[in-house]
């Protein structure tokens, strides 16, 4: 675990003996400055000064800040030999699966593929897949075997369904599921599969569309640590960084946390753009302007000129978000209101029109 | 370009002169007190006293920020220290706004609110006594639309002209010379305050019309509480989830939402320590700002005002003078309610 050393200023207390001079009854203002002048001599020139030290002082360096490959938090553990595994499967080629496995094959992986719309395995067939007729038999013909599905009930139909990859699972295999979850059901496909002998391994991903192209996916794992040693070289063809988080239900709460924030941040950003509009400025000025400071997320910069555009190319699709608490409350009853006008296969970002909808029922 | 007149040299200012000064403008500057239009030279020169006088002759309402009680407590107590470095580098002290003017083509205001904004230009010896034909005021302090607009509208009743420049970026920036300048007024004072501008900032923008600067920095910010209040959210329910809040800052770096606030104040954050950079209390001011502007469009804004609803409990909570990501300790009170 990173340690954060604080440093505290010395001379931070002057601000407090400042707003107490000031609220003090005026006796006691005088000794108070006094006071304030005795420890002006501990504190180099300007004591008032430091209470406004900023944070760029304090050493915050975090231990994983400017690798390449970011690995886990909790044990570090080696980076495996270059052993990949023989047979490789594939489940599900939806928006970010079909991209994966591509990334799988061009690596020169021997990928095995299923999904339940036949067609969409043609484009990795055509590039050397191979190709299975169910989960099950996937999952039989190969040793580690990985599962992209959009929702829950896919991702349970998929594992512990008829002919599902459980019934093809057995000791020495493993299942790597990369659908978002929820814990809960990551826990019931964990117990089926770990039921037949194999391993288990959840490892939702941070990224959308095009990370997964560009190979550039976080990995957020949790489950068995010997499967994540053996998955690690594949997960690096496919990402950028990986985490290994501790027990089943880890991966699938810090994916949960990170999708809060962002749906939050989308629905703020759709704010600030139309706010914006509203009272006379260029939205797409709005969006150089925050590319030009401190809030500054690519995310904004990719989504913003888009939507100005009233565009909203799926690349998150807008069904997908989840709520929780105050802020992504209020986020999530804007996402419910765009959910109800038809844009649930939208990209996120389709929020802005809920917002717009909701100025047209107010004029 | 020649003098350059600079009033208000708190933390933003005294930043701002100095770069200015570096890159052979020739200051002309003015420390901004309240007192300093009458009373100061009733004060006794020891110093002693200054503290409670001043105490005695300003109502806690005054007390609006920190650079208006930081200059005010060095001018009464140390005389003119933050002055003294800038005249080593070749600025030289006015007296009074109105003296600046008087010497200057162009002044830059950077005062800490709308207050000290309007005071500096309204009151005795200010900048309304001096302005004319022929010199403009730029003011980049934060305030609304309409400080700005009574301001701009005073200036060229004179005969002189006005730009509203607020700016995006606090201290660090303003040293490094990166701040973003929202400019918007008389274009013309813009296009001679380019070259100003290009050595305090690493972008500057004209928006038009006075009063579209100080709306872009109010979107601005009213997104920053938001995203810093998502923020809050994001590390208690980590943490209640019994994952290392660490570790989620770790994979934010990473990722799409990635972006310099969450890199600079999160880890402090995590040990609940919140040294003000940008006081929570302003931010909420911002916030409630941000939000008379969407109400006056009836623009829906359900995020910033659940958002406004978690500075204001942060005040109550007495953390207005700590630093805006303090608000994080007030999700981690309310988690436990909800």
């Amino acid at each position: 675990m990173a340690k954060i050393l604080t440093v505290k200023p010395s001379c931070t207390n002057h601000y407090y003996l400042a707003t107490a001079a000031i609220l003090s009854p005026p006796k006691a203002a005088l000794s108070l400055s006094k006071s304030m002048a005795a420890c002006s001599s501990f504190c180099p020139q300007r004591p008032l000064q430091y209470r406004r030290k900023p944070i760029s002082c304090l050493p915050i360096k975090p231990q994983f800040s400017v690798q390449v490959k970011a690995f886990s938090s909790q044990e570090s553990s080696a980076p495996p030999k270059d052993e990949i595994p023989a047979r490789i499967g594939f489940l599900g080629l939806g928006i970010m699966g079909s991209p994966m496995a591509q990334n799988l094959i061009k690596a020169g992986c021997d990928v095995t593929v299923w999904n339940r719309t036949k067609s969409k395995c043609d484009p990795l067939i055509s590039l050397g897949a191979k190709y299975k007729s169910s989960p099950e038999e996937v999952a039989a013909s190969c040793d580690v075997t990985f599962a992209m599905l959009a929702d829950p009930e896919s991702a349970v139909d998929v594992a512990c369904g008829k002919h599902g990859a459980a019934g093809g699972m057995s000791p020495g295999k493993g299942y790597v599921d990369v659908s978002t979850v929820d814990g809960e059901t990551s826990k019931l496909i964990s117990a089926h599969i770990k039921s037949t002998g194999a391993l288990f391994l959840e490892a939702p991903v941070s990224g959308s569309k095009k990370p997964a192209e560009d190979g550039q996916l976080i990995f957020l794992t949790a489950g068995d640590k010997s499967l994540y040693e053996t998955a690690a070289p594949l997960l690096d063809i496919m990402g950028k960084s990986r985490f290994y988080l501790g027990d089943v239900g880890n991966g699938a709460a810090m994916k949960l946390v990170v999708n809060m924030i962002m749906g939050s941040m989308m629905a703020s950003f759709s704010e600030g753009l139309l706010l914006s509009e509203k009272v006379g400025l260029d939205p797409k000025v709005l969006v150089e302007v925050i590319s030009q400071g401190a809030i500054s997320a690519p995310m904004y910069s990719m989504k913003g000129p888009s939507m100005v555009q009233s565009l909203y190319p799926t690349a998150f699709p807008l069904k997908h978000q989840q709520k929780a608490t105050p802020i992504a409350a209020a986020a999530n009853e804007l996402y419910k209101v765009a959910k109800a006008h038809g844009l649930s296969d939208n990209d996120f970002s389709a929020v802005i029109e809920a917002l717009k909808v909701k100025l047209q029922e107010r004029s | 370009m020649e003098e350059i007149g600079f009033l208000g040299l708190g933390i933003m200012g005294k930043a701002m002169s100095m770069n200015l000064l570096r890159h052979g403008f020739k200051n002309f500057s003015w420390l901004f007190s309240s007192l300093s239009m009458e009373n100061l030279k009733i004060l006794p020169s020891d110093g002693g006293l200054g503290l409670e006088f001043w105490r005695d002759s300003l109502l806690e309402e005054e007390l609006v920020g920190f650079d208006h009680l930081e200059s005010v407590l060095f001018e009464l107590e140390w005389g003119f220290p933050e002055c003294d470095e800038l005249v080593k580098h070749g600025a030289t002290i006015g007296e009074t706004p109105a003296a600046v003017i008087k010497k200057c083509k162009y002044t830059i205001a950077m005062l800490s609110d709308p207050a000290a904004a309007l005071s500096v230009v309204f009151d005795q010896h200010g900048v309304l006594e001096q302005i004319c034909s022929g010199k403009g005021y730029i003011d980049m302090s934060t305030v609304d639309a309409e400080t700005s607009s009574k301001i701009s509208e005073a200036i060229t009743a004179k005969g002189g002209h006005f730009l509203e420049a607020p700016v995006s970026g606090s201290k660090k920036p303003a040293e490094d010379g990166q701040l973003v300048i929202l400019a918007a007024g008389d274009k013309a004072l813009y296009e001679a305050a380019v070259p100003a501008f290009d050595v305090l900032g690493k972008k500057s923008f004209f928006l038009g019309q006075v009063g579209n600067g100080a709306k872009m920095k109010l979107v601005v910010n009213m997104i920053m509480g938001s995203m810093m209040n998502a923020f809050s959210e994001g590390l208690v329910l980590a943490d209640k989830s019994g994952l290392n809040p660490q570790t989620l800052l770790d994979v934010l770096d990473l990722g799409a939402i990635a972006n310099p606030m969450f890199k600079m104040k999160g880890p402090s954050m995590i040990q609940s320590s919140y040294p003000p950079a940008f006081p929570l209390k302003h931010q909420q001011k911002d916030m409630r700002l941000a939000l008379a502007l969407g109400d006056e469009s009836s623009v829906p804004m359900p995020v910033a005002a659940a958002a406004n609803e978690a500075f204001k409990k942060a005040r109550s909570m007495g953390l207005g003078d700590l630093d805006f990501s303090a608000v994080h300790e007030t999700v981690q009170s309310s988690k436990g309610s909800s």
